[in-house]
């Protein structure tokens, strides 16, 4: 019996597929919703506009960095180089502005270097063909070191209060005078590292959806050498992808220190992993060809919350690298399920 | 012969280190033929025909289409010249659904440079349609569907495009008995349009009945190459096993003749 003229054969196997996926989504969302009342009820400042903000603007550093690693899991790959290169970057970037760069163009050579880093990272993995995950982790290395060492290990402070509107300042802030003199906040506004997660978010989304490179990215981590076969230039394909990495952990770099109005060299070790955890949380793959920025997003969102939640109900930070660790593996295997079936 | 050779491969050669899997290799195809290749497992005729679809860049001699010296860097290269590729493989994307394989590397855009997503599952239904009446299910990812459906992606793929010269790897290694007519038929009709097949395949009855020449290779070398008429299967198998005709061999059509 020939099975392509059974069309119920394929249909049944379709719904169950679709049903996987909407079940995966539904399950992440669900997992966060949980989290926000279980929070909200262990303390009641937790559901609060105040809290509310400063999640968003936790979870923009995060949220930018899965972005990047999402591209990159997408096609089959890791990148464990964000964390340090978001150090790296924020770093050029106070170092330009000590040299006398108005702030942004210092925070463009901050996202530049990230980027470099990002391609160094793709031209490692295509030209030299070694594998991603020793790739990125010696970029791990080189980036936090080159960072330690252009700053001798301190922090680069005063920056002027231009340097910090990026990471502080918010959109429709509304402030009243009162009457004895203090100003008080009606409206904390919308944070600027929250609205420029979301542009990426949307532009991400859409370079994976309607561009031929979004398409070449999935094509690349579903099946590399069919891919190659069928004409993707799958070596540029993957550049591309470490070098949006690279940038995007430039631009979270220059969000983080700006808030902190600090270059710290030391500021973002272990993110990469929170970022990856988002991605998986969300959906992706390790084993390349599936995941989406909205699955991403609620993937951050969720370790943000978590995050700020154990801070909120007085867990110590001991602990929560415990339940974060959990979360991590228990996303991992859950990946390791899917894909079992 | 007046007539110009769709393909002429001159000479070929591939190494690997001190290995020659291809070794100085001469082969031509005409308009309207379908040339068996035949030989075992790793006797060098997936690798030529990977050097002739852009995917392997041979270490030496020359490709040559319509008479004119040609050079393939990449499976794009051959495609923008008409030759296109059936791999055993089917080189698939599981993750994507059939108009996105279809147009892997190929994409149709809007005006804007956007994915034609719209456009590209038209055309897949088109194409797709006259393969297989019943494949409906074009947005599926291509990895919940039957072998015969996915074989039927990766032909519509092959025949979509202004193709002039067809590579068929194993085409009905993973296929029933009313697929492998379905691919028979259509090598037939792909012939009369005058497009030149080499098949690839292990399958003597395949080769008698749908070639009009086979070319037999062994240990890298062409061992054989004659019109279908002056063989037998016998022959043919010698050819694959030994390396050579049987002893006393003479073309069948002469003895017909005789």
């Amino acid at each position: 019996m020939s099975e392509a003229s059974n069309p119920w054969t394929a249909g049944g196997e379709r719904r169950v597929l679709i049903a996987r996926e909407q079940l995966h989504r539904a399950s992440a969302l669900l997992t966060l919703l949980l989290l926000i009342v279980g929070f909200a009820m262990a303390s009641p400042a937790f559901f609060s506009v105040n809290n509310g903000l400063t999640v968003l603007l936790q979870t923009s550093v995060i949220g930018l960095l899965g972005i990047g690693l999402t591209l990159v899991i997408i096609t089959g790959g890791i990148d464990l180089s964000v964390g340090s290169v978001l150090a790296l970057s924020g770093v050029v970037s106070a170092m330009a502005v000590k040299a006398g760069l108005p702030v942004v163009p210092a925070m463009c050579c901050g996202v530049l270097a990230g980027a470099a880093c990002g391609a160094f990272n793709g031209l490692v993995i295509t030209r030299l063909r070694i594998p991603p995950f020793v790739a990125t982790l010696g970029m791990m290395l080189i980036a936090r070191g080159l960072a330690l060492q252009l700053t001798g290990a301190t922090p680069i402070s005063q920056l002027g209060a231009g340097f910090g509107r990026l990471g502080n300042g918010a959109l429709f802030r509304v402030v009243e005078m009162q009457p004895n003199g203090f100003p008080r906040v009606v409206f904390p506004g919308i944070p600027y590292p929250a609205i420029l997660l979301l542009v990426v978010a949307i532009a991400a989304t859409y370079l994976l959806r309607r561009r031929q490179i979004g398409r070449h990215i999935y094509a690349t981590g579903s099946n590399e050498e069919a891919a190659r076969l069928s004409g993707v230039n799958v070596d540029w394909t993957k550049m591309y992808a470490y070098t949006m990495s690279g940038a995007l952990a430039g631009l979270a770099g220059n969000v983080l220190m700006s808030r902190l109005v600090t270059a710290q060299p030391s500021e973002g070790v272990m993110y990469e992993l929170d970022a990856i955890a988002a991605a998986v949380i969300g959906g992706a793959s390790l084993s390349g060809g599936v995941g989406t920025i909205a699955g991403t997003m609620i993937g951050a969102f969720i370790i943000g919350i978590l995050r700020n939640g154990l801070n909120m109900s007085g867990v110590s930070a001991f602990i929560q690298q415990i339940v974060i660790g959990l979360v991590v593996i228990g996303a991992v295997w859950i990946d390791q399920v899917r894909n079992r079936r | 012969m007046a007539r110009q050779p769709l393909v002429e491969m001159i000479g070929i050669e591939k190494h690997f280190g001190g290995i020659r899997a291809v070794d100085g290799v001469s082969l031509d195809l005409y308009p309207g033929e379908v040339v068996g290749v035949l030989g075992h497992n790793g006797a060098g005729k997936s690798c030529l025909m990977r050097i002739l679809s852009g995917a392997m860049i041979p270490s030496g001699g020359e490709i040559r289409v319509n008479g004119t010296p040609v050079r393939f860097a990449e499976p794009n290269d051959a495609r923008a010249h008409g030759i296109e590729t059936i791999y055993q493989t089917l080189a698939l994307a599981d993750h994507l659904d059939a108009p996105s394989n279809l147009f892997l590397g190929r994409e149709l855009k809007t005006r804007f440079g956007n994915l034609d997503d719209a456009r590209m599952l038209r055309e897949a239904r088109a194409v797709l349609a006259r393969l297989n009446p019943n494949f409906k299910n074009l947005r599926d990812p291509v990895s919940s569907l039957s072998g015969g459906q996915r074989q039927v992606i990766a032909i519509a793929r092959a025949i979509y495009f202004d193709t002039k010269v067809l590579i068929m790897d194993e085409p009905t290694a993973a296929l029933g008995p009313s697929e492998t007519a379905m691919v028979a038929d259509l090598i037939r009709k792909l012939q009369a349009d005058g497009i030149g097949i080499f098949l690839v395949s292990h399958d003597m009855h395949d080769v008698f009945e749908l070639c009009d020449r086979v070319v037999v290779m062994n240990k890298g070398s062409v061992v054989g190459a004659h019109p279908l008429a002056e063989v037998s299967k016998d022959d043919v198998l010698s050819l694959i096993v030994k390396g050579a005709l049987p002893d006393g061999w003479r073309p069948r059509t002469l003895e017909a003749a005789q």
